[in-house]
């Protein structure tokens, strides 16, 4: 097929081989390798609920081509945790009634782990900016701040490896 | 005022072990690890991928279809029109209930010849892939002629204009008649009359419709379903001429559904095209899919009539109502009356008429949304309390007080309340949550406002409404539950799971809740109407009572001590204050297991059951209960730009007892956000029919930089019908935000937009009329 | 559905230069953070043939303040922006556009040169940027050339950026002692939302008068543009505001917005006024702090 190229992607530590179209987004490469944990919205960068890291940068990936990232490191929800393990994000976020439907929560929590590996300790403003190209119709994000606040915490604190 | 409650609140939460605890919902870590699974996560071999062609125009005769080329292309496995499926048509009443016949307002499954909203369906594709399914779509050829458009609800109902739907476009009429209201208005010292006009809102749920079907090796076609109803399954079944026992719905984890996933979706569109390839197919709606692909929220013009003494006490209300309709008739006919029911909100009126009307135009149809026709009920009546008591000279609260309903009056339809009315405590505490009032700087103006509400938990009562559920515990004492009920997010399945944790002694990860499958668990009813709990909660406990009444009169048999001592908890059953009698539920289960005592129970709630209200009067019982509460916000309206900041949002609410307060504040911190979003700055646009703002760029809901810290106040009279005293808060919760944010901008800058969204250029024009 | 093109991955500018200087077609796009790209592909109204990436051009991405100027790659991205300490001080009207700029996972792709080509007159960055007397290097395999920011724009989506041609870099000269610049964006949500109106205003002050002035209107006319007739009624004089006010009216003449969606050209009018005379005022305010 025109234009078909093999990319290797290293997504959550795992080194994937894929063949690909230049015209197929991250988020569809990546739930055409099954990585279901990474959501479709709304294709336009409005909502976050694809959002990947990128080496370590949020990106939308419903905005990002594949093509563009033969030999990157990508991390969706499912690598954060470490086996049985949740990262401390996920563990606040479950503990702490942040999660409703559910289906923001993946995009939600790369978003948070993003702005926490600039800032160690968001303030609420901090992370209304940090979190405006996530959309949650459940939650009303009291709770998501509270968590990722939480998180924060434990992280600083050293508790657990963020 | 007779006050039903017995218990204080306190006391109550301290006895429970399970219920009333903010306890980790089944459903949170494999949400936050992504492991658990929507309905777009499944992959089956051979699977196919579908595609939807919409019209491009809101009204217009179908001349030509062609799909020759589609079907030529290679990669395509079926492309199905109108001319394949003759004669079927898609129900669109009243889902999931089986106390009353549907009503004959089935619509075309695909469109046949006329085109009467934005967006109809004319074909459907599946392919190989989803490439190949779009590029069969751009190879569909139609003709359409354009046809009039009628987009007003008003101008639909006048002589002449296009017909859409029945003889003259009216597809619902409600009257209340209570008291005599001329008479009420003659003992009005002071009248006020309003004109509230409220907009179409979309759901905006995140996670699109989607779903995937394939027949299987016993010709069942099974459809895995994102939706609110698995007993859709019959709605499929009679759009396809099949035995209901031979279609299957596998509700998934739903990504929020608010009413939006309470009709047919996809669901039978995917099982034409099983059925057609006998392969699986999948179809995943885009998000400008979705804006075409569901029924909106009704926009509703809300005149309001209403006589006050000089102290303010309602003599009358009068209310004319009118709604829109769209396209097809769908829920229109209930939402109409429940709107109708709640118009005059939580106060007493003894002498009422309200009349209202809904017509069909070619905008999208209107249908569920949270709050079903309540919510915009009180957008008007809350916002006629503070236009009154400008009026009478009278604080805002303290006119609310005066004519709050109470326990034991009557509501619009005659019916007295039988809960709690906790109206005014909610009021206050929420008032006083708001704490000091923040000062006005340079052009800001911060103004505060509240609403008070009543919303209905439970379904209409004519529809004799029943759910089922099976509980039962296994040899080594852990417990399984199987509910029909879907979870859309708010933790339905993990309350039912604190509900028999509760009653069989067990922790709530002792138990495993099986849900939302129509071939193996007990079908519940819809997720909807706020009656979650109150049905499934309620066939859960009567379920686990019935299993631990087995229990108990078994250990009390063995102890030779009165059943009312035996308690069960920790895991085990015990003689309170009596450690010599106490057994590991594993080993008291085997005893019974060989007994044949039987160790689960398969139960059956009933909702009350009436006769529909009168025609004529509209007198008579609607819903099995109300919640009641109330919102306080404070607002800072930027009086240059016209820029509303959400400062303080407060929701307080007397939900009877909270089987998990954390999910509940969810609810009622989640339902803050939504209401300010359609206070401030949801609507979407339709311009002769056509929908001008298909996407999340256009349809402006609240992020996180608009939102300031919400807060919920629970309050429990344990007075609800639901289990342990509940109440339901799914739409309670949402119904008086929007109302409150109204209030506090018009309690800012003075002067009031009458019609919502109260967008910043609407104030700076509310503000310049009100200069001249 | 997506045309089927083709991407090609240049390791620094003479390659990506000779890749687009080879586009006979007119088929050949430039992406890098593709925000606005992807969107407008999957919306279908484009059909390239090849996008040349320039994600790999590392060359263009930097921030530089020395000179006397402020020197910007255009593979910056907003967020490159947002975080930058010194840029911020130096340019608060940048630094504001940045953050209410879209989300962050879009600020974290999305560059300045994609932003300014995008084209449309609520490109966030652009009132700032012109406002800050911004020049952009345009450069092609023949060689480069300089362009004031206020001649890029033709008209609605149009631009005198040739088909050869790329952006390289976007500067301005770093502002004096006293002057300042400041940036509001207003629109029908804080967050992540089109403009509705876009105002950006740099005064500098020599003594009591006002010895310059840029006041540049976003999302109220078919492009960017500068008001310079209000620009005009206030150099060389002090402020005052009852000057400001003038100012503010002559900025509303100026502008051209039309009703739409968001909002009326009757709002936008009124908004230009109401937020010129704002950040006019705040200019005069932060100067009398300043000498005090």
């Amino acid at each position: 097929m025109a234009n078909e190229k093999s990319i290797t992607l290293e997504i959550n530590g795992r080194r994937r081989e894929t063949t690909i179209t230049a015209n197929q987004t991250l988020l569809e490469v990546l739930r055409g390798l099954e990585y279901f944990d990474v959501k479709s919205g709304c294709e336009k960068g409005d909502c976050g609920a694809c959002a990947v890291l990128v080496d370590g940068i949020a990106v939308d990936s419903c905005l990002t081509f594949a093509a563009t990232l033969d030999d990157r490191s990508i991390t969706t929800v499912s690598g954060l945790g470490k086996g049985e393990q949740l990262h401390p994000l996920q563990k606040a976020f479950t503990e702490m009634g942040s999660i409703q439907c559910g289906y923001c929560t993946p995009g939600l929590i790369i978003a948070a782990k993003s702005i926490l590996d600039e800032n160690p300790d968001p303030t609420d403003d901090d992370l209304r900016l940090g979190l405006s190209g996530n959309l949650c119709r459940c939650t009303g994000y009291t709770r998501v701040f509270d968590a990722i606040q939480s998180a924060a915490k434990v992280m600083r604190d050293g508790g657990e490896q963020g | 005022m007779n006050d039903p409650t017995t218990e204080p609140a306190a006391q109550a939460n301290l006895q429970y072990r399970q219920v009333g605890k903010p306890l980790t919902r089944t459903d949170a870590r494999g949400k936050s690890t992504g492991e658990l699974r929507y309905a777009g996560d499944h992959v089956m071999p051979g699977m196919l991928h579908a595609k939807v062609l919409r019209s491009p125009l809101a009204s217009a005769r179908l001349k030509r279809l062609d799909a020759t080329k589609a079907r030529n292309l290679p990669g395509v496995a079926a492309v199905l029109t109108a001319a394949e499926l003759p004669g079927r048509l898609a129900p669109t009443d009243l889902p999931g209930q089986t106390g009353r016949k549907r009503t004959d307002t089935d619509q075309q499954i695909l469109v046949k010849e006329t085109v009467r909203y934005h967006g109809e369906p004319l074909a459907l594709v599946a392919a190989e892939t989803v490439a190949i399914a779009e590029k069969a779509i751009a190879l569909i050829e139609f003709e359409l002629e354009e046809l009039p458009v009628v987009s007003d609800p008003f101008e639909a109902m006048k002589p002449g204009a296009p017909v859409v739907q029945g003889s003259n476009n009216v597809v619902a009429e409600h009257k209340i008649r209570k008291g005599d209201v001329e008479k009420g208005f003659a003992e009005a010292a002071t009248i006020v009359e309003n004109i509230y006009q409220t907009q179409f809102i979309e759901h905006a749920f995140l996670e699109p419709e989607v779903g995937l079907a394939w027949v299987d090796e016993f010709e069942v076609t099974n459809i895995r379903m994102s939706t609110q109803v698995i007993e859709h399954f019959r709605y499929v079944a009679d759009a396809l001429d099949l035995p209901h026992n031979k279609v299957r719905v596998i509700g998934s984890l739903v990504g929020g559904g608010f009413g939006g996933k309470e009709d047919v979706t996809v669901e039978i569109y995917l099982a034409l095209l099983a059925r057609h390839t006998m392969r699986p197919v999948r179809l995943a709606y885009t998000r400008e899919d979705s804006f075409f692909g569901h029924g909106k929220r009704h926009p509703f013009h809300i005149k309001h009539r209403t006589g006050f003494t000089k102290d303010g006490k309602i003599t009358a209300l009068e209310v004319s109502i009118t709604t829109d309709a769209g396209a097809y008739v769908f829920l229109s006919p209930y939402v109409l009356l429940y709107n109708a029911v709640a118009a005059p909100g939580p106060y007493r009126v003894d002498n009422l008429k309200i009349d209202a009307v809904a017509a069909a135009t070619n905008n999208m149809f209107t249908s569920a949304f949270r709050g079903f026709g309540s919510a915009q009920a009180c957008v008007a009546y809350e916002a006629q309390m503070d236009e009154a008591a400008k009026i009478l000279g009278l604080d805002r609260l303290e006119l609310r007080r005066r004519n709050f309903i109470a326990t034991g009056d009557t509501m619009s339809t005659g019916f007295p309340i039988e809960s709690a009315t906790w109206t005014e405590d909610c009021m206050d505490q929420a008032w006083t949550a708001l704490g000091e009032k923040t000062p006005d700087h340079g052009a800001i103006k911060v103004g505060r406002g509240v609403a008070a509400y009543q919303q209905s938990y439970g379904r209409m009562t004519w529809v004799h409404d029943t759910s089922e559920a099976w509980v039962g515990m296994e040899m080594d004492g852990t417990v399984v539950v199987r509910s029909g009920i879907t979870d859309i997010g708010a933790g339905q399945t993990s309350a039912l799971g604190q509900i028999a944790a509760e009653l069989l002694g067990v922790g709530l990860d002792n138990v495993t809740i099986y849900n939302s499958d129509s071939a193996t668990t007990p079908l519940a009813g819809t997720t909807t109407a706020t009656r979650g709990l109150l049905m499934s909660g309620n066939s859960v406990r009567l379920a686990a009572e019935a299993v631990r009444a087995r229990f108990v009169e078994r250990a009390a048999k063995e102890w030779k001590v009165p059943p009312e001592t035996i308690d069960l908890g920790e895991r085990r059953i015990f003689v309170a204050d009596q450690p010599d009698y106490s057994m590991d539920l594993k080993d008291f289960v085997a005893i019974c297991a060989s007994e044949g005592i039987l160790r689960s129970e398969l139960a059956m709630y009933r909702a009350p059951f009436t006769e529909p209200i009168d025609r004529e009067t509209g007198q008579g019982r609607v819903f099995p209960d109300f919640t009641f509460g109330a919102q306080a916000v404070e607002v800072a309206v930027d009086t240059g730009t016209g820029e509303v900041e959400v400062l303080k949002s407060v929701g307080a609410h007397d939900i009877g007892q909270a089987i998990n307060p954390a999910a509940v504040a969810g609810q009622i911190e989640g339902s803050s956000h939504m209401g300010q979003g359609y206070a401030l700055s949801e609507e979407l646009v339709y311009e002769n029919g056509q929908l001008m703002s298909p996407s999340f760029s256009e349809y402006l809901m609240p992020t996180s930089m608009d939102v300031p810290r919400y807060q919920a106040i629970i309050l429990e009279s344990r007075s609800g019908m639901g289990p342990f005293g509940a109440k339901g808060i799914g739409e309670p919760a949402l119904t008086p935000v929007a109302p409150a944010v109204a209030n506090a901008v018009a309690d800012a800058v003075g002067v009031r937009v009458f019609d919502l969204p109260i967008t910043p250029e609407k104030i700076v024009k509310a503000l310049r009329c009100k200069k001249l | 559905m997506l045309a089927e093109f083709e991407i090609l991955s240049p390791a620094n500018l003479d390659e990506a230069l000779e890749l687009v200087a080879s586009d006979a077609t007119g088929n050949v796009r430039p992406l890098s953070g593709g925000t606005n790209l992807v969107v407008d592909l999957r919306a279908g109204g484009e059909a390239p043939t090849s996008l040349v990436s320039l994600c790999g051009v590392a060359e263009l991405r930097y921030i530089k303040i020395d000179d006397g100027r402020v020197s910007l790659g255009a593979g910056t991205t907003v967020s490159d922006v947002l975080k930058h300490r010194d840029l911020c001080t130096l340019a608060p009207a940048l630094a504001e556009a940045a953050t209410v700029f879209a989300g962050m996972m879009v600020r974290n792709t999305a560059t300045l040169a994609g932003n300014l080509c995008c084209g449309s007159p609520a490109a966030d960055l652009m009132p700032p940027l012109l406002a800050l007397g911004a020049e952009l290097q345009l450069a092609s395999k023949a060689g480069q050339r300089v362009l004031p920011l206020d001649e890029f724009y033709l008209g609605f989506k149009n631009n005198q950026l040739q088909r050869d041609e790329l952006i390289t870099e976007i500067s301005f000269p770093i502002p004096p002692k006293g002057a300042t610049n400041a940036f509001y964006k207003l629109a029908r949500r804080k967050g992540d939302a089109i403009t509705v109106a876009g105002v950006a205003v740099a005064v500098e002050f020599d003594g009591g008068i006002c010895s310059a002035v840029r006041i540049a209107l976003g999302a109220v006319a078919p492009t960017v543009l500068r008001a310079r007739e209000a620009e005009n009624i206030l150099i060389g004089k002090a402020l005052s505001s009852e000057l400001i006010a003038e100012a503010a009216a002559q900025a509303i003449e100026e502008s051209s917005p039309i009703d739409d969606l968001r909002a009326s050209a009757d709002y936008r009018r009124h908004c230009v006024g109401v937020l010129t005379k704002r950040l006019l005022t705040n200019a005069l305010e932060l100067k009398s702090q300043g000498n005090q």
